[in-house]
């Protein structure tokens, strides 16, 4: 998503991306970057809170209208929950019982295989 | 500074932006691939001011989202990961209809979330509500989904041409990229 975005501000669309993986986007450099410091998968805002999600959004208008120059990251003053087990979770391997790592990889062998027929199919 | 003058603004030392390039490396490194991704950096960005006011511009809204694929299994809330309803090719679709698009294919965190609701990550309801309240000019008559590749140069070469050249068709003044 970062790629696109550089790639439409290049050719004169100006974007902002929403996002939750702040070292990701801002490794690679984009212009303007709404970050939500949630699990992945809400970067609009928190589920079932058209609020939250408004808010979300309006951070992004907001830049749209005045960031001063690229690599401009705003970050949501809202919080995911006062528990913050889930930063501590996400694929941490460390966290992983040396069990279950032989099983993982099973897995995502299995999960790869599948991806890859369907590339295939897209061709 | 004592515990009791500890400001209630000040976190626990883990309460930062997850580290998500180390946690992934580690992870697939730790399950025995040996070739992990390299996330680009670039020295340059690019940046363009918007050339007319928000109120009059039409903005565009980007996914990584797919549509429901038929036959490639479960792909609503909660569904485990599945590779097979990935995309790999640049889609469009009209902005004033609601469908169903998910997120089956993308490494979201499924422990603490369970992809109930579409809008938040995807937020072409409060992009109408934002055309419709005047914030915006207008919505893009279409949204536009682009893959997740891991290959960077068919991101480049492939999908981010096919992207811009949807949105200058459609004219879009602005972009807003949902990243999941």
């Amino acid at each position: 998503m970062s790629l696109a975005a550089r790639h439409l501000e290049e050719n004169g669309i100006p974007t902002v991306i929403l996002g939750s993986a702040k070292d990701i986007v801002e490794h690679c450099g984009v212009p303007r970057f709404v970050f939500s410091d949630f699990p992945l998968g809400n970067s609009a805002g928190k589920p079932n809170d058209p609020l939250s999600q408004a808010e979300t959004l309006e951070l992004a208008f907001k830049l749209l209208e005045a960031a001063p120059g690229s690599r401009t990251t705003v970050q949501s003053p809202q919080r995911w929950s006062e528990d913050t087990e889930w930063k501590l979770d996400f694929q941490n391997i460390d966290r992983v019982p040396e069990e279950e790592i032989r099983r993982l990889r099973t897995e995502f062998d299995k999960i790869k295989q599948v991806g890859q027929k369907v590339r295939s199919g897209t061709k | 500074m004592s515990d009791a003058e500890k400001s209630p603004d000040i976190v626990e030392a883990h309460d930062l932006p997850v580290p998500y390039i180390k946690r992934l490396r580690d992870y697939y490194l730790t399950l025995g691939y040996g070739n992990p991704y390299h996330w680009v950096h670039y020295s340059h960005v690019p940046f363009c001011k918007l050339q007319q006011p928000l109120s009059e511009s039409r903005v565009a809204l980007v996914t990584t989202a797919a549509p429901l694929k038929p036959g490639a299994g479960d792909q609503g809330p909660g569904a485990a990961y599945n590779a097979a309803a990935k995309f790999y090719k640049v889609y469009s679709a009209r902005s004033d209809e609601e469908q169903f698009l998910g997120i089956s294919h993308i490494g979201y965190d499924r422990k603490y979330s369970t992809a109930e609701d579409i809008n938040s990550y995807f937020p072409l309801k409060a992009m109408q509500n934002a055309a419709k309240n005047g914030r915006i000019g207008e919505l893009s008559p279409r949204y536009y989904g682009t893959p997740t590749n891991r290959s960077q140069a068919t991101t480049i070469e492939q999908d981010c041409v096919e992207l811009l050249a949807l949105l200058r068709k459609d004219e879009a003044n602005a972009a807003v990229l949902t990243a999941n």
